[in-house]
C-alpha cells in the first residue's frame, strides 16, 4: 500500500541521519533502492527539500521547513 | 491576481453570469423573509454571488466565486457540449446549494465563528441551511419541465442523496472521534473520514456533471473516482495548515511567500479535538502525545507534529498523484482532454 510506504519511509528519514544526508546528497539511488512505485516516487522527490530543510532534532523549531 | 489565473477566469466570468442568473431566479421562489439570508451565505467566500476580495494578492492564483458549480458546468460541457445549457445551469446550481448548505453546518457543527455565524447566529444558519438543500432538489427537479427524462430526473436525486448520505456519516464520525482518545485512532480511519466528509462533495459535484451529460460508466466512475481523491487531498492540505497556523501562532510572521500560500484560518478543530490525520501520525511517532498539551508551543511535541505535517503533506501528494493518474485515464476514455478551464478548475495549473 502506497500510503503505509510512503509514511514508513518518512518515519525513517526522521530517526536516521545517514539516510537523510544520502536523501539530500543522491535522492534518485534512495528512491530505486527504496522500490518505490512511479507515483510515490515522485511524492518523495517533492518532499526531499522540506524533509532536508526540518530540523529534525529541534523540539520547537520553525516550521519553515514546509516552505522550502 | 497572476496573469496565469487571469487567463483561466476570463473564460470563466461568462459561465459565473449564467449561473447567477439562473440561481436568482430559484431564490425567488422563496419567501421574503429567508431571500435576504440565502443571498448572504451565498455571498461567502468562493460561493457565486462571493465579490473578488478587495486586497488581491497579484501573484496567487484566487478562488473563483461559485467554483464548485462552476467544475458541474464544466464536465457537462465536456462531455456534452451541445446539451441545453439552462440543464446544465440547473444541476450546476444544485451542486452549488447542496455544497453551500453543507458548508454552513460544518461551521456550526464545529463552532466555527465565521463571518455569517457571527452575522446571523446559529439559529438562522441553520435554517439557511436547510433552504439551500431544499433548493437544491428544486433545481433538479426542475429538469422534468425541461425535457429531461424523469429516470434521469431520479438519477441525479439519488446520486445527492447518496453523497449527503456519505458525507453527513463522516461529520458524525468526526464528532464522535472528539471525545475519544487518540491513541484509538489509525491513518487509515482518518483517511476514511476524509474520504466520507471531503470526498463526497467533490464526489457529487463530479458524479452529477457526467450524470447530467449522459457519460458511459466508466467515464461516471472515472471523475466519481477524480472528485473523491481529489476532495481528500484538499481536505488533508487544510488539516495540514490548521496545524500549521496553530504551531505558527505567536511566533515571527512569515514571509510573503508563505502568508500567500495558507488562507487565514479561523477553524476550531485542534481546540476541539479533531482527529485529524498529522495530529494522528504525531501521537504514532511520540508514545507520550498529549492532545491537551497542542495548544503549548514550547511543548516537545512539536517535533512529532512536524513529523505529522510532513507524513500528512505527502499523503496529500500521493492523492493528487493519483487523481492527475485518473484524468489521463479520462481523457484517454474520451480520447479529447479537458478544457484549460476544467484543468484549472480541478488545480491541476
Amino acid at each position: 500500500m502506497e500510503e503505509k510506504q510512503l509514511l514508513e519511509f518518512v518515519q525513517r528519514v526522521s530517526e536516521d541521519e545517514t539516510l537523510r544526508k544520502e536523501l539530500t546528497n543522491d535522492p534518485d539511488s534512495v528512491i530505486m533502492r527504496e522500490s518505490f512505485s512511479p507515483r510515490v516516487a515522485r511524492v518523495v522527490m517533492r518532499l526531499v527539500p522540506h524533509m532536508s530543510a526540518m530540523q529534525w532534532k529541534e523540539p520547537a523549531g520553525s516550521l519553515n521547513w514546509w516552505f522550502t | 491576481m497572476s496573469n496565469n489565473s487571469q487567463s483561466f477566469l476570463d473564460p470563466l466570468a461568462v459561465h459565473q453570469q449564467m449561473l447567477c442568473g439562473q440561481l436568482h431566479h430559484f431564490l425567488a421562489s422563496l419567501p421574503p423573509i429567508l431571500y435576504g439570508d440565502v443571498v448572504r451565505a451565498l455571498e461567502e467566500p468562493g460561493k457565486l454571488f462571493s465579490q473578488p476580495p478587495s486586497e488581491v494578492d497579484h501573484s496567487y492564483p484566487v478562488t473563483p466565486a461559485g467554483i464548485w458549480s462552476l467544475l458541474t458546468l464544466a464536465i457537462i460541457e465536456y462531455i456534452a457540449p451541445d446539451i441545453n445549457p439552462l440543464c446544465a445551469s440547473n444541476v450546476a446550481i444544485a451542486t452549488e446549494c447542496c455544497i453551500c448548505a453543507i458548508d454552513l453546518l460544518d461551521d456550526i457543527i464545529d463552532d466555527d465563528q465565521t463571518s455569517i455565524v457571527q452575522d446571523l447566529g446559529t439559529s438562522r444558519v441553520v435554517n439557511i441551511s436547510t433552504a439551500l438543500l431544499m433548493l437544491a432538489q428544486r433545481a433538479i427537479l426542475s429538469l422534468s419541465s425541461m425535457g429531461m427524462s424523469s429516470v434521469l430526473v431520479i438519477q441525479l436525486l439519488d446520486v445527492l442523496q447518496d453523497e449527503i448520505s456519505v458525507c453527513t456519516s463522516g461529520q458524525h464520525q468526526d464528532i464522535l472521534a472528539e471525545s475519544k482518545p487518540i491513541q484509538e485512532f489509525t491513518d487509515e480511519m482518518c483517511l476514511e473520514m476524509a474520504r466520507q466528509k471531503a470526498g463526497s462533495l467533490m464526489r457529487l459535484a463530479c458524479a452529477l456533471g457526467t450524470l447530467c451529460a449522459m457519460a458511459d460508466d466508466h467515464v461516471c466512475r472515472l471523475f466519481a473516482e477524480l472528485g473523491e481523491l481529489l476532495g481528500i487531498a484538499n481536505q488533508l492540505d487544510n488539516d495540514c495548515h490548521d496545524l500549521y497556523y496553530l504551531l505558527q501562532d505567536g511566533k515571527a510572521p512569515l514571509s510573503s511567500t508563505e502568508m500567500k500560500s495558507v488562507p487565514k484560518p479561523i477553524k476550531t478543530d485542534l481546540i476541539r479535538g479533531k482527529k485529524t490525520l498529522p495530529i494522528v501520525l504525531a501521537a504514532k511517532s511520540d508514545a507520550d502525545f498529549e492532545m491537551s498539551l497542542l495548544s503549548d508551543r514550547e511543548s516537545n511535541q512539536t517535533n512529532a507534529l512536524h513529523k505529522g505535517i510532513l507524513g500528512t503533506w505527502g499523503i496529500c501528494l500521493l492523492y493528487r498523484e493519483r487523481a492527475h493518474d485518473c484524468l489521463q485515464e479520462i481523457e484517454e476514455a474520451r480520447q479529447h482532454p479537458i478544457s484549460p478551464s476544467l484543468r484549472f478548475l480541478l488545480g491541476f495549473t
